[in-house]
């Protein structure tokens, strides 16, 4: 027999469950739009899409770009991340690891096009042309507080009993932590890696001004200009030609294939340390 | 050093910040006995232990004042590196805490390795073995020493844990309630192995149960809040003490 009590409870349950669907129903959407008018382009532009160049109706050039600013700035800001992440959790109650963490905080809600901004005034005028290495710097700067709050929270997570074992061993405060305790934070850590970089993959704002868009040659080096995907659609939405809106489509199921391509995999396969 | 105590505390004193948690302990722990320190929980015990090895200096907050003389040294001294110390005392905490993330094998050899204690691999696999031997934990996992700790029940890993401390050659083994997580057959192992460890190693036995303090020690201390109510041999404290607090202890009547 039904009673207020359980009726109250299926209500809960049918409204949780609507609102979830509500929640989860623009982000099915996005990718059934980005699969439905992309694919018909990449298909019918076949291999080139990927290979060519802009006039030549590719996006080449864009995809080498992103994964090479990815790169870059993994190589920037991935060290500065890591060392920041274990420096606020190791001193936690000191002055400057109590300012380290307010920090962080700060610059994960810092508006990424000032930061592009900031890049620009600092490295593309005095260097006097776009550089894939300014692009990258911004995004390493955008990158570092994400992967330093993981690192510190993955090395906040393992049990205080841990680091006395460790000490007990005789082993110094150094190795402690970096033989001891970050091995055994390694997967909330690279976790953090890969949210860091999935995140500046997908950045578009701190580009604008440092990067420079490259998608008519591959780029040379560090020090020239480069594209990205997400620069890319960018400009191409911004043009009046259907022809390019056809093309941002393409680079849009592009990225999105990237991510999950290259993210999910990755993440599934990071094993659990059982404490 | 000729010196018949392990172990010795003058005047001994804790504090977290403003509060005293350890009152003024005098305590002699003589070599190759298995030292008691019991007590009813947040008495002191765990802090009084991790003194010895100054494991408490990993809290900011602890400030220890007296002396802790190891086998007459104050480990207190300013010439004298905690580092040094926690090589010649092993430890072995109340949670069973081998590294899960590293093999049986390296669990061992852990402490050696990153020490650089040992200069060959033939050393290291000869100690290694040595230490799991002395634990009596070889024969159990002799043929899988590449396996985690998780592979392993809560009085293995507590035995893995104290092949761990005892690779390192140390003298003195403390070990904080080491079978408050394990079943009652693993308890008996951990309690046999102990009466056997004795022989080459100096151990003190921190633990809430006043019955594995009479099963295993030779010696006993009472601690109660904050203050050695009691110390002497384990027969005589559970048989005849001569405070009325202990007595109501070693009864159950008290804590």
């Amino acid at each position: 027999m039904l009673n207020f009590r359980s009726i109250k409870e299926y209500l809960f349950v049918v409204v949780v469950g609507i609102l979830s669907f509500l929640m989860l129903f623009p982000l099915f959407h996005i990718i059934y739009s980005v699969i439905v008018l992309g694919l018909p382009v990449i298909i019918s532009d076949g291999p080139r899409f990927f290979t060519g160049t802009l006039s030549q109706g590719g996006i080449g050039p864009a995809i080498i770009g992103s994964f090479m600013l990815a790169f870059l700035s993994a190589l920037i800001g991935l060290p500065v991340a890591f060392l920041v992440g274990v420096f606020a959790y190791e001193y936690p109650d000191r002055k400057l690891g109590i300012f380290v963490k307010m920090l962080l905080q700060v610059m994960q809600e810092f508006p990424t096009i000032l930061v592009g901004v900031f890049v620009m005034s600092i490295l593309v005028i005095p260097m006097g042309s776009y550089s894939a290495l300014a692009g990258a710097l911004a995004l390493s700067i955008i990158m570092i507080p994400y992967v330093a709050v993981y690192t510190e929270e993955a090395m906040h997570g393992i049990p205080y009993t841990y680091r006395e074992a460790s000490f007990s061993l005789a082993l110094t405060r150094a190795k402690t932590l970096f033989k001891i305790l970050v091995p055994m934070a390694k997967k909330g850590i690279l976790t953090g890696v890969l949210i860091g970089v999935a995140k500046v993959a997908g950045e578009t704002a701190p580009l604008l001004f440092t990067a420079g868009g490259l998608y008519e040659s591959y780029p040379q080096g560090a020090g020239g200009p480069v594209g990205a995907i997400p620069l890319l659609i960018y400009t191409l939405v911004q043009s009046p030609n259907p022809n390019d809106h056809a093309m941002a489509w393409g680079a849009s199921l592009v990225l999105l294939l990237i991510f999950i391509g290259v993210f999910v995999p990755l993440r599934m396969s990071l094993k659990e340390v059982k404490f | 050093m000729n010196c018949k105590n392990a172990l010795r505390t003058v005047d001994l004193r804790i504090s977290y910040e403003t509060e005293e948690v350890i009152k003024g302990v005098n305590l002699s722990i003589p070599k190759n006995v298995i030292f008691a320190l019991m007590g009813p929980s947040g008495c002191g015990k765990s802090t009084m232990l991790r003194s010895f090895n100054r494991l408490l200096e990993l809290n900011r907050k602890a400030r220890v004042r007296g002396e802790v003389r190891l086998f007459g040294k104050n480990i207190y001294d300013r010439d004298v590196n905690p580092k040094d110390v926690r090589r010649e005392i092993g430890m072995v905490f109340q949670y069973p805490n081998p590294f899960p993330h590293l093999t049986i094998y390296d669990n061992v050899a852990v402490g050696l390795k990153l020490n650089k204690l040992v200069s060959s691999k033939d050393e290291l696999d000869e100690r290694v073995k040595w230490a799991l031997e002395k634990s009596s934990l070889l024969g159990e996992v002799e043929d899988r020493l590449k396996d985690y700790p998780s592979a392993l029940s809560g009085g293995q890993r507590q035995r893995l844990v104290i092949a761990r401390a005892l690779a390192m050659k140390p003298k003195v083994l403390l070990l904080d309630e080491p079978t408050a997580n394990v079943d009652p057959v693993g308890t008996k192992n951990i309690e046999n192995l102990l009466r056997e460890l004795k022989k080459d190693y100096t151990i003190v036995l921190v633990t809430h149960e006043p019955a594995q303090a009479s099963r295993v020690s030779d010696y006993v201390g009472f601690l109660y809040l904050g203050e050695l109510v009691e110390a002497g041999h384990t027969f005589k404290i559970f048989e005849s003490p001569e405070n009325a607090m202990t007595d109501k202890y070693v009864r159950g009547i008290l804590g």
